[in-house]
């Protein structure tokens, strides 16, 4: 049995208690509450949280990543590494969201659905049963709904929740389709046990069980964007509220990772069957579709868009080579952590530039060096992190998971193409990347400075100090990650 | 015990700090500038002499030949690890380094009164500093690859201070060629040529570094040191010589020896207290002090049966072609700065030869306390005679010794200074420490016993006569004989010609009395150093010095000890080049212009040193001019049309064809999106049935 002061538990009191209680003490005061007065409130709440989970980590009060348990949720220090990463992108999106709440109305509801999708996120890497899973990831889906289209008069805004739902409604039920097949098959829902099942499943049924898992492969990959499950993401992207664009991207994205990585690569290790290269095909396609589409964008959100569907690419790398190479999922853990942070930071410049400014088109952010000298310097610095450019954080994890790809090769022959397409998309993406950075800082000549939001700037102080430092000195997170990474072999059955 | 304990902890906090302060001091020092730009001058002289009381707080640990040794972990995974390390080697280059850059410090705040870029020149003064103390004190190679890389950006951009390029801070005769190469430099050149032919070193010096941890699997001096079975596995595949022979290239970028020589005259364009940290305390140091480094490592691998010695033959001949090549030219240049530069990459030579003999002769240590005694006194005298040359450039207002002349009455301290740090540098006997340190050199080349001693010592001779030659003669052009037609000229519009500034007479005047005063006592100093040094290495390297008893000689009571061999040679070479400095120069009974164009002989060999022996010209040629035809060839006749138009347009149609592709799938109706997700899902279960 769980403890009552376990890790989920404790979250999903403190950020239930006050997502539930935001609208109320809104109606309460008659909707007078000004937006930072919600927005403090739920900033408190999440540095609570992520305050009760670092210090568990401190404390070492964190079991290792345990693969499997009785319960439908476990406390370990893979589903700790997880919520650390979705926290940081919740206070980015929350912080981000003071100036960008004052022109709109209901901040109690908006940061309220922030906190329950945080919740939602949360738990979906927690958990170890398929049911408390599928709870989990629609406790994240249906608040992100309706964030994204929370411009109620804004056509695009609406367009994007429209087609967000539909898919997200999509995936959802073959997710659903897919559990039910393993029940079928296996006659439970925990994941351990279903995996147990699936070991001595009867030869006549494995195309079920292979079924399954395209399935949870497919009802994931929406969420984090591979190809061919990725064309809702860009016109989503484009049409959310910028900072709830960050939300998606930076953490929700995650999830996906999270449940991929509890479900399909820690459970099906046990399935003779090759789904390495399944996911090994969809990583290149993503990387290089990703990348060669936002090669020709001129709209700065729908770029970054692109440029994340490329970053699941990357981490997709770890996770098909993940049987061979424990470096790999190192690598994918650790590109998660960084992408968070990065393309958190990335899409809350836009909210900084777009509520200052209020244009994306690359063509309009000439001289934004001068313009916003603090939100151009943190966007650059993400997108340089994104490149992989030493000596910024984003260079180790790169170096983690080509690395992770090269050691595989002495298994899988395949395996180190994964590197060179890697290495060669992180190139490509220079280009764009390159190309924003000229704009901003050697193009224009006359702009004047303007004011900055300040929590914009605070975001992106916190982010650079993030990656400029652990660029520098990443020895604590690599302990991080290899303590938060789950060793997979195949004597590990619950 | 816990005050030992304490001292312990305070020790190693003085190794970090001393490196650290003066990157802390070039941190704030553009901030500072905003608000004052006269404060940045203080806070560079304040951090500069904090760094280098915390390197004297260590002297107690060399004295015993203890050793601070503190690591932190960097990056555990790669085994990365950053360190200080603070042994007798260490600490006592650290303190050289430290207060003459101190004293340099001091100096320069007169010299560049005024100048409206000052807090850029603190800023890399004390970036310069900082990278000189942390390869001082660095315990891996890694780490001393950083501040080597920071030294070659500090001298780049001091180098090139005056980066406008004004006439007045050229250097070389304007118009003069050497084989249809101009011998007149920029000072955007000179700094670019520094950067760049110290980066042919560098290079060779980062692939010999990476050469040994892809078998040692460390960069730590320690742990190298502590299991030589890396050494066994290159030395079996033939890579260990090449590999150390690779890390002295670095050395031999950065302290300019021969055939990486020619940056450091140009590198006279920056201002003269630049001149002076570079070529007395960091910079050119950096790479004696990297010999100094691993030479007792190679030694210890040789006495286990791990031979290197090629790589001691290697770096005591190179020490020594420089020695003479650039003594030769010193000889003749007509710029009091180049004379000096000519004269430092000739001392380097000898520090570098000693090292280097060191290695090839039973008795290590000898060489070894030779080399670096030797690079101590330099470092006093040359810093003292920098300075003093700044001074004159200051108030004459040229840089040639042809436009001084006659100056002895007017500037009487910076002669009298000039004197004494001009002794050291020849070599004065018994008063200067310039003679012992080089007759120590003189006694280890010749005592080494080597199947080279006798070439070496020829060389390091006769070296020492052109020494003493073109020192006489800097002092006798400039202090003797009439005022020039520049100063009468000068005199005339009413300025006049005066002693320098407190602030840059006091710095020099200390070193210069320090050569003489250290001088004085310079036969217990190098005992002392050689008992410091012969600890350090027993207790470091497990390298044994034999206990040499010397038989009573024929030398007086108070010299006993000396070889009467190089004594005699220190004699008789300070002798003759000082008598023939004076002939031509103080006494001037023959006019050298006229005796050099007396004879085709020696007119030719004054053009050959005049002419840097064309070495300079021929590297233009190979380097410069001759792939910049080529670079020309390739732009035109396959950049613009293979790259340009077949390259560069296809890969741009190509991606941007792509993109649109891509871009045309993404339709924007839902429909088509659920029909691709369910072709996808498909694809996916297809793949997995495979």
């Amino acid at each position: 049995m769980l403890e009552i002061t376990s890790t989920p538990l404790v979250l999903i009191a403190i950020l239930g208690t006050v997502g539930i209680l935001l609208p109320i003490i809104s109606i309460v005061r008659k909707e007078r509450g000004s937006n930072s007065f919600y927005a403090v409130i739920a900033f408190a709440a999440l540095i609570v949280s992520m305050g009760y989970v670092g210090y568990q980590f401190i404390n070492e009060n964190v079991t290792p990543s345990a693969l499997f348990s009785e319960d439908v949720i476990v406390d370990d220090a893979f589903g700790g590494f997880f919520a650390i990463a979705m926290l940081i992108v919740a206070l980015f999106t929350t912080v981000g969201s003071f100036n960008y709440m004052r022109k709109h109305n209901s901040p109690a509801v908006y940061y309220s659905l922030i906190l329950l999708a945080t919740i939602g996120m949360v738990l979906v890497a927690y958990s170890t049963d398929l049911v408390m899973l599928f709870v989990a990831w629609e406790l994240m889906s249906i608040p992100t709904y309706v964030l994204v289209g929370f411009m109620k008069k804004n056509p695009s805004s609406n367009e994007a929740a429209l087609k967000y739902f539909l898919f997200g409604a999509l995936s959802s039920a073959i997710i659903v389709y897919g559990i039910s097949i393993s029940y079928g098959l296996t006659g439970s829902t925990n994941i351990g046990e279903v995996i147990q099942g699936y070991s001595t499943l009867d030869p006549s049924l494995l195309p079920l069980a292979l079924l399954s898992v395209g399935m949870f492969i497919a009802g994931f990959g929406f969420k984090m964007g591979l190809v061919p499950f990725h064309q809702w993401l860009p016109d989503t992207y484009d049409g959310a509220p910028p900072p709830i664009t960050a939300l998606l991207a930076a953490a929700t994205k995650k999830a996906g990772f999270a449940a991929t990585i509890r479900i399909v690569i820690l459970g099906m290790v046990v399935l003779h069957l090759d789904w390495t290269l399944a996911l090994g095909i969809i990583a290149v396609m993503t990387m290089t579709i990703g990348n060669v589409a936002a090669i020709m964008q001129k709209n700065l959100s729908r770029m970054l868009a692109y440029s994340s569907i490329a970053h699941a690419g990357y981490i997709l790398i770890g996770l098909a080579i993940a049987p061979h190479s424990s470096l790999g999922l190192q690598g994918s853990l650790y590109q998660i952590m960084n992408h968070a942070v990065m393309k958190g930071a990335a899409f809350i410049a836009i909210t900084g530039i777009v509520t200052t400014l209020a244009v994306t088109h690359i063509d309009k952010l000439k001289g934004l060096g001068r313009r916003m000298p603090i939100t151009a310097l943190g966007l650059v610095i993400s997108l340089f992190a994104l490149a992989g450019i030493p000596p910024l954080s984003g260079f180790w994890s790169k170096l983690m998971l080509f690395g992770g790809a090269l050691d595989a090769g002495s298994v899988l022959w395949w395996a180190p193409w994964l590197a060179i397409a890697g290495v060669l998309n992180s190139a490509l993406s220079l280009a764009y990347y390159g190309w924003i950075t000229r704009k901003m800082y050697f193009e224009g000549e006359t702009e004047k400075r303007v004011k900055e939001p300040k929590s914009v700037i605070a975001v992106m102080i916190a982010s650079i100090i993030f990656l400029v430092g652990f660029g520098v000195y990443p020895e604590p997170l690599i302990k991080f990650v290899e303590l938060a990474t789950p060793v997979i072999s195949l004597g590990i059955m619950p | 015990m816990a005050i030992e304990l304490m001292g312990f902890e305070i020790g190693t906090l003085s190794a970090w700090l001393v490196w650290i302060l003066p990157f802390a001091a070039a941190m704030i020092i553009p901030g500072i500038g905003k608000l004052s730009k006269h404060a940045t001058g203080f806070v560079a002289v304040g951090f500069a002499l904090m760094s280098a009381l915390s390197a004297a707080t260590m002297i107690p640990v060399a004295l015993e030949a203890h050793e601070l040794h503190h690591q932190i972990m960097w990056i555990e995974s790669l085994g990365l690890k950053g360190g200080v390390l603070a042994d007798p080697l260490s600490i006592i280059m650290a303190n050289v380094v430290g207060w003459i850059s101190f004293l340099i410090m001091i100096y320069s705040t007169g010299y560049m009164k005024g100048d409206k870029d000052i807090p850029r020149f603190w800023f890399w003064m004390m970036f310069f500093i900082g990278s000189m103390q942390l390869i001082v004190l660095s315990d891996n190679l890694l780490q001393v690859f950083f501040g080597w890389e920071g030294v070659g950006l500090a001298s780049y951009a001091l180098i090139s201070f005056w980066y406008r390029d004004k006439k007045k801070d050229h250097v070389g005769t304007e118009g003069r060629t050497v084989l249809g190469m101009l011998d007149y430099y920029s000072p955007t050149h000179a700094g670019m040529k520094a950067f760049i032919m110290t980066k042919v070193g560098d290079v060779m010096m980062i692939a010999g570094m990476l050469l040994i941890f892809l078998f040692a699997g460390t960069f730590g001096f320690k742990e190298l040191m502590g299991d030589t079975d890396w050494a066994t596995a290159m030395a079996a595949q033939g890579l260990l010589v090449p590999a150390f022979v690779l890390l002295f290239g670095g050395a031999m970028g950065k302290s300019a020896q021969f055939p990486l020589n020619e940056w450091l005259l140009e590198a006279m364009t920056g201002p003269t207290a630049v001149s002076a940290l570079i070529h007395a305390a960091t910079m050119v140091k950096a790479g004696v002090f990297l010999v100094a480094r691993i030479g007792p490592l190679v030694f210890a691998l040789g006495a286990a049966g791990i031979m290197a010695d090629q790589f001691f033959e290697i770096v005591a001949w190179v020490g020594a072609i420089t020695a003479l090549l650039l003594a030769t030219q010193g000889m003749v240049n007509p710029e009091i700065k180049k004379v000096l530069a000519y004269s430092t990459g000739s001392q380097i030579g000898y520090m570098m030869m000693a090292l280097g003999v060191a290695g090839l002769s039973h008795q290590y240590v000898d060489g070894y306390t030779a080399g670096f005694f030797h690079l101590i006194s330099h470092a006093m005298f040359k810093a003292s005679l920098f300075m003093a040359a700044g001074s004159l450039l200051h108030i004459v207002g040229s840089r040639f010794m042809t436009d001084m002349g006659g100056l002895r009455k007017q500037m009487k301290k910076t002669y009298a200074f000039m004197w004494a740090a001009g002794l050291g540098l020849m070599g004065a006997p018994f008063i200067t420490t310039g003679f012992w340190s080089k007759d120590a050199i003189f006694a280890a080349v010749y005592e080494s016993g080597n199947e080279w001693a006798l070439p070496l010592y020829i060389i390091a001779v006769l070296t020492a006569v052109i020494t003493a030659f073109y020192t006489t003669r800097m002092i006798g052009m400039v202090f003797f004989g009439n005022k020039s037609k520049h100063i009468e000229k000068m005199e005339e519009e009413g300025h006049h010609i005066h002693e320098a500034s407190l602030s840059m007479w006091i710095p020099y005047g200390i070193l210069a009395v320090l050569t003489i005063g250290v001088g004085l006592i310079g036969l217990s100093a190098e005992e002392g150093l050689h008992h410091v040094f012969t600890d350090y290495l027993e207790h470091s390297f497990g390298i044994h010095s034999a206990h040499v008893t010397e038989e009573a000689s024929i030398l007086p009571e108070f010299l006993q000890g000396l070889n009467p061999v190089a004594l005699g040679s220190s004699l008789v070479a300070f002798a003759t080049g000082i008598g023939l400095g004076y002939i031509f120069y103080i006494g001037r009974w023959v006019d050298p212009v006229k005796f050099v164009n007396s004879n085709i002989f020696f007119y030719s060999i004054h053009k050959l040193f005049l002419n840097r022996w064309y070495l300079n010209a021929i590297i233009y040629w190979c380097f410069v001019v001759a792939p910049l035809w080529l670079a020309r060839g390739v732009f035109r006749y396959f950049e613009k049309t293979a790259i340009d138009y077949g390259m560069n347009a296809g890969v741009q149609k190509a991606v941007g064809w792509s993109a649109k592709v891509i871009q045309g799938t993404q339709t924007g109706v839902s429909q088509s999106y659920l029909f691709v997700f369910g072709a996808g899902l498909l694809f996916v279960v297809l793949i997995l049935l495979m």
